[in-house]
């Protein structure tokens, strides 16, 4: 009886024990799982740290790379600068060389249709020659008028000496030396009809190559007045546009 | 000097000029002959009325012909006491040089019409004194009535060659007879 309460004693000794250790092996444990996460959490944030410094040097890097870039373009936008600077240098002679041109070129226009203007005035002088030949052309009339009324007069004493002739023969012997007389005016109003004649192809001659002269003058006036006009129009329109283009 | 086509070009403005520009009244008839000279068998009216249409290397006379009888007075002038036949036919060969002188300002530019004055026909037997590089010589029958004639004398100091384009319109209004 003894022996089984001891044996119950032990049994109970033995079975706390084992309680005791499992308790004890539990409780450490709990701690042990603490300690571990402790380190996990350790180890995730010291890489979270790593990360971020990683990170914040490539951001570093970028800001040098990118500053890197922007000196380099200050330093091409400061070359262009420059050479705007020259160009519109340059762009400045040659506006101011291209306004004395203007100026010159206007000038020129301007004396162009100035003298072209001026020039229309020649017609005056093609007039005044056409007013010369209306007087040459009513000489020669006169003369053609004055060249009939001789070949009339011609006409007249050819009659008369015939006359004479016959009244000569009429006269017979008496009237021999009045015959030689009349024969001789009618030879010199044969003649006078003939140079009469001749005369008036020579007024003719001339009408014709004076009316054409100084038609051709005339007509060549006006073939040069409206050309000058033409060149006065073309001269004051260039005129006007380089007027527009300095405005 | 002056070349086939030009002397065609210019025979052919001239009888579109007649036509459009010699009838009194629009619409009447305009007949015309060339010839090839003016002689006895073609004579030319003893009155003419000439003009001259100048450029840079040519000049063209325009002389037109005419009597100064009953049915040409009658035709031209009819009842009007205001105004001779002279003047009247001066103005019509004004009318007929001017027409020719805007048709050939497409081919020459530069061209001038002179002023009409009369001389007596005898004057263009003469014409040789110019020295022309061709010459024609047209008798016309206008409105069935009145005779004209005209003489074409072209004196050119250069080569002359141009074809004429003239618009076909008044083509039907007259006949061409050439020799």
């Amino acid at each position: 009886m003894e022996w089984v309460v001891l044996e119950s004693y032990l049994l109970a000794a033995c079975v706390g024990g084992i309680v005791a250790a499992f308790a004890t092996a539990w409780f450490y444990r709990g701690k042990l799982g603490a300690v571990v996460n402790a380190r996990q959490s350790d180890e995730l944030a010291r890489q979270v740290l790593a990360k971020e410094l990683d990170a914040a040097h490539e951001r570093v890097e970028q800001a040098d790379s990118e500053h890197a870039e922007l000196e380099s373009m200050l330093a091409d936008l400061r070359a262009q600068a420059g050479q705007y600077a020259q160009d519109r240098d340059a762009l400045q002679a040659s506006l101011d060389e291209a306004n004395t041109r203007h100026a010159e070129w206007l000038q020129h226009a301007t004396e162009i249709a100035e003298e072209a203007a001026r020039l229309k005035t020649l017609s005056v002088t093609f007039e005044r020659w056409h007013e010369q030949m209306i007087s040459l052309m009513s000489q020669n009339r006169d003369m053609h008028k004055k060249n009939q009324e001789l070949s009339a007069i011609v006409q007249h004493v050819l009659i008369v000496s015939l006359n004479a002739s016959i009244e000569a023969a009429r006269a017979g012997s008496a009237g021999r030396g009045f015959s030689i007389v009349a024969s001789e005016v009618r030879s010199l109003a044969s003649r006078s009809q003939d140079l009469s004649k001749s005369y008036r192809e020579s007024l003719h001659r001339n009408d014709l190559t004076t009316a054409a002269t100084f038609q051709d003058i005339q007509a060549g006036g006006k073939m040069i007045t409206a050309t000058l006009g033409g060149v006065e129009v073309l001269a004051t329109r260039f005129q006007s546009r380089l007027e527009q283009a300095a405005a | 000097m002056i070349t086939d086509q030009a002397r065609h070009s210019i025979a052919e403005i001239f009888c579109h000029a007649a036509r459009a520009r010699l009838p009194a009244t629009a619409g009447d008839s305009c007949e015309i002959t060339a010839v090839p000279r003016w002689d006895d068998q073609h004579p030319a009216a003893p009155h003419a009325m000439v003009l001259t249409i100048s450029s840079i290397a040519f000049r063209l006379l325009f002389v037109l012909h005419f009597n100064k009888d009953d049915a040409t007075r009658a035709y031209y002038v009819g009842g009007d006491t205001t105004r001779s036949l002279s003047e009247t036919l001066m103005e019509f060969a004004n009318l007929c040089c001017g027409y020719m002188n805007q048709q050939l300002v497409n081919y020459f530019p530069d061209l001038g019409m002179s002023t009409p004055y009369e001389l007596n026909s005898a004057c263009v037997g003469y014409l040789d004194e110019l020295h022309p590089a061709h010459v024609w010589a047209y008798e016309l029958l206008i409105g069935g009535t009145a005779r004209l004639g005209v003489t074409l004398c072209l004196c050119a100091q250069a080569p002359l060659d141009f074809r004429a384009d003239l618009s076909t319109a008044d083509e039907s209004e007259g006949e061409l007879e050439l020799f």
